[in-house]
């Protein structure tokens, strides 16, 4: 890496679920819709991350019977409180919009036969799309079930953190777009100081359910580029609670795999010098 | 409706969808059917350009193409990336924007439009003797056009709008103006917006180099004043009511009025200046009178002139309402509304009244996030029509039991002007309201479809009655009631039956919701 390690840091408290991220991505990176049917899913007719969506703000609607936190919109005015509320339909909105988390320890650059998928210098995991050969490997690889091939073309996309926006010195498409800066780009380092402040902050406000995710590079995927402030349990956001490398047993696999084969040569090639022998 | 009368023959649509955006679409339809000449200006073959081939009533059978005698104009139209021009916000800023790139193809501006017709029809007109034609050959239109495309220069129209003096120097501010010819301006509130022949409304002076008031992005009309009525901000005696929120105060000093904001006051008029009892006009304000356009300097809770109604608001119920007025028994409505009856615009019969419970729910309408208004920018762009590419109502979990309504299925919403179809959105957002000791049901419509366009669907505006508010005209398109059935409309001339058959269940007649008092 001869760059400082990137990311983003999104931090859904703030999100207004206005998908201006989602169009931003599409609009930079040329990628074609995807899907002009209702999906009855709240306000949320993308759906999922996949080929042609980088981006995807979810809309979860979550009853709160039991009274709900408000978020302190002002800095530093702590507003927050319980009101209380019968269950007669009160309801929170949470709004995130997700994204391919850059693994330290990314699987699908374990498994891509090419080097199509590849580690850029500043940390991020890019696919290239004039190498890739539409093995799909990598698509079962992905914890997350971020990447994806297209159909009718085969290969697989998914978001590059727009390595050419970085190599130009500028911001993701999404995170310039995004108007409450719910999406942050930056050093990950510095952002996961910021992030780390933001919840203390909301937990000082009352809001206990604010917590991080991905944000620790001792989980299973060795923390992840791109992470994010949650609201609520991860599973809530069709987000993996306990994301683990796909490829994390590969080494030893290999290590069993090739003792096997070994152990295998070893005895065909005492079957020849046996027969061998036996001819002459 | 003066188009149905056959009143108004002609019509420039530019920018604007009346086919989808405006309450009660078929009758603005049938109107445009009624024209001699439609011309429409926009991004792409929006529905008011597109009814007269393709229309929901070219499909009911009530109108046929040959019978149609509008001769339609479609003009592709420049976007506002595409020209240089200015935008006017609701707190009266004028902004302007410079043009980025030239348009495509055909499209030209707006500007570039109405000026080349100007033109041309000066040409078409030149030699005449018809005094009618007089004002129009003796009009000056003279401006500077540039590039490939002759396109007229926006800042020389800004400059004209804003005034000149009697040497031909640019006015600073309406006060300037004389009533003797010797001044000209296009309108007295831009005065000054190209003071020292400079584009003020092209200033983008950063916050960081500027106090909060930020007097130096774009121009405020009128004079760059940035709030109206500044002298309220200080107390009778001059002196700011607030430290903290001090905004325009009296200079004791300087005998002047000063502060962040330009003062919207006599510049020179102390505090404790009272006038002579034969004074007149802005004379005759007192120091402490702030409400300068009034002709007492006082702020007005109702007019005896002016507005036909308020400003002070009081409780009416919708035009078309599951209740009785709580607050105006006698009076359910505001009894100066403007309503236009007729054929195709009938009201419901509302609260107690008999009929009234064919239409149990209510209907509002509103926007999404991912389309524009009528839909002309937004359901042309695949980026946005997929992330809202149906029409939709949204309903309670309630409601939908109630009438057998699918999430993801389809429903008709029906009143006494039409029916539309939309896909059912059930959830828990939209709660039942408790009114005046029973539940009633909303229904949500998002008004951006029409049948053109990438993302399509019916127009909510197909629902609604035209009903003005008695002051600015604004159309009731926000609360009305309507009846939910689950499945799609019916096609064809079933569809003006099912309406009609829901009139007469309702005993609609052309009297119904008509009233001034009960
Ligand atoms: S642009 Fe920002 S605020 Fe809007 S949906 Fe995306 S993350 Fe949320």
């Amino acid at each position: 890496m001869s760059e400082e390690r990137v990311g983003f840091f999104t931090d859904t408290s703030v999100c207004i679920g206005c998908k201006a991220c989602e169009v931003a991505c599409k609009e930079w990176n040329a990628i074609p819709e995807d899907g002009l049917s209702l999906t009855a899913m709240s306000y949320d007719n993308t759906q999922a991350l996949g080929a042609s969506t980088w981006r995807h703000v979810a809309f979860i609607e979550q009853p709160r019977p039991e009274g709900r936190t408000e978020l302190p919109l002002a800095q530093g005015e702590s507003t927050a409180q319980e009101t209380p509320v019968g269950g007669d339909g009160e309801l929170r909105w949470l709004m995130s919009s997700d994204v391919c988390k850059h693994c330290t320890h990314a699987a699908c650059l374990d498994v891509c036969p090419t080097g199509s998928l590849f580690r850029t210098e500043f940390g991020t995991v890019v696919v290239q799309e004039d190498i890739c050969n539409g093995c799909g490997y990598c698509v079962p690889a992905c914890p997350y079930g971020v990447i994806e091939q297209r159909p009718h073309d085969g290969r697989a996309f998914k978001c590059t953190m727009c390595y050419d926006r970085l190599g130009a010195g500028r911001e993701p498409a999404c995170a310039k777009a995004c108007p409450t800066e719910s999406i942050q780009f930056g050093p990950l380092d510095e952002l996961r100081e910021r992030a780390a402040l933001r919840v203390d902050q909301l937990h000082e406000a009352g809001v206990t359910d604010a917590r991080l995710y991905g944000h620790d590079p001792d989980d299973g995927v060795g923390g992840d580029g791109a992470f994010f402030l949650l609201l609520d349990r991860p599973e809530v956001y069709g987000l993996p609670p306990d994301p683990v490398v796909t490829t994390r047993d590969l080494p030893a696999m290999w290590q069993h795999a090739g003792t096997a084969a070994l152990s295998l040569l070893g005895g065909l090639a005492a079957c020849f010098a046996l027969t061998g022998r036996g001819r002459r | 409706m003066a188009q149905l009368d056959g009143d108004c023959k002609g019509y420039f649509l530019m920018g604007e969808n009346p086919a989808v955006g405006s309450a009660n679409t078929r009758l603005q339809r049938l109107g445009m059917a009624n024209l001699d000449w439609l011309v429409v200006r926009d991004f792409s073959l929006i529905e008011s350009a597109t009814w007269w081939k393709d229309g929901p009533e070219i499909e009911t059978g009530e109108l046929r193409t040959e019978d149609i005698g509008t001769e339609v104009f479609f003009f592709p139209a420049a976007a506002h990336t595409e020209k240089s021009g200015s935008f006017t916000n609701t707190n009266r800023w004028v902004q302007w924007h410079h043009q980025a790139v030239e348009p495509e193809g055909d499209a030209r501006s707006d500007l570039w439009f109405m000026y080349h017709l100007g033109r041309r029809i000066k040409e078409e007109l030149a030699g005449s003797t018809d005094p009618m034609d007089r004002p129009v050959l003796d009009l000056v239109w003279d401006y500077p056009v540039d590039g490939e495309l002759d396109e007229p220069a926006a800042d020389a129209v800004l400059a004209e709008i804003s005034g000149h003096g009697p040497g031909g120097d640019p006015l600073s501010a309406y006060t300037e103006l004389k009533d003797d010819g010797s001044t000209r301006c296009g309108c007295w509130i831009y005065c000054g917006v190209y003071a020292d022949g400079v584009n003020q409304a092209a200033r983008k002076k950063p916050e960081w180099e500027q106090d909060w008031v930020a007097a130096e992005w774009a121009w405020a009309w009128p004079a760059n004043r940035r709030i109206l009525y500044n002298r309220a901000s200080a107390a009778p005696d001059g002196t700011p009511w607030s430290e903290r929120k001090k905004y325009v105060w009296w200079d004791p000093g300087q005998g002047r009025w000063t502060g962040r904001d330009v003062p919207d006051f006599v510049p020179d008029r102390a505090p404790d200046f009272e006038p002579d009892e034969d004074a007149t006009g802005p004379d005759a304000l007192r120091g402490d009178d702030p409400f300068i356009m009034q002709a007492d300097g006082k702020g007005w809770l109702y007019t005896p002139a002016g507005l036909e109604d308020g400003p002070l608001p009081t409780h009416y119920e919708p035009q078309d309402s599951p209740f009785p007025n709580a607050l105006h028994p006698s009076t359910p409505r505001n009894p100066v509304r403007h309503l236009m009856p007729r054929e195709g615009n009938r009201y419901h019969p509302s609260g107690d009244e008999k009929g009234a419970e064919v239409f149990p729910y209510v209907v509002t309408t509103h926007r999404l996030t991912e389309h524009f208004t009528a839909g002309g920018m937004s359901r042309w762009s695949e980026y946005l029509s997929e992330l809202q590419p149906e029409f939709f109502c949204e309903v309670s979990p309630a409601l939908a039991r109630e009438r057998g309504l699918e999430n993801g299925g389809w429903a008709t919403i029906v009143t006494a002007r039409n029916a539309v179809e939309a896909r059912v959105l059930v959830t828990d957002r939209i709660r039942p309201l408790r009114v005046e000791g029973r539940a009633v049901h909303q229904i949500g419509l998002p008004f951006h479809w029409g049948p053109n366009g990438v993302a399509r669907g019916d127009a909510a505006n197909e629902l609604m009655a035209i009903a003005l508010d008695p002051n600015a005209h604004i159309q009731e398109d926000k609360a009305l009631t309507a009846d939910i059935r689950a499945g799609r409309r019916p096609r064809g001339p079933d569809l003006p039956k099912l309406v009609a058959e829901y009139r007469s269940r309702a005993g609609i007649t052309p009297d119904t919701g008509t009233e001034v008092r009960k």
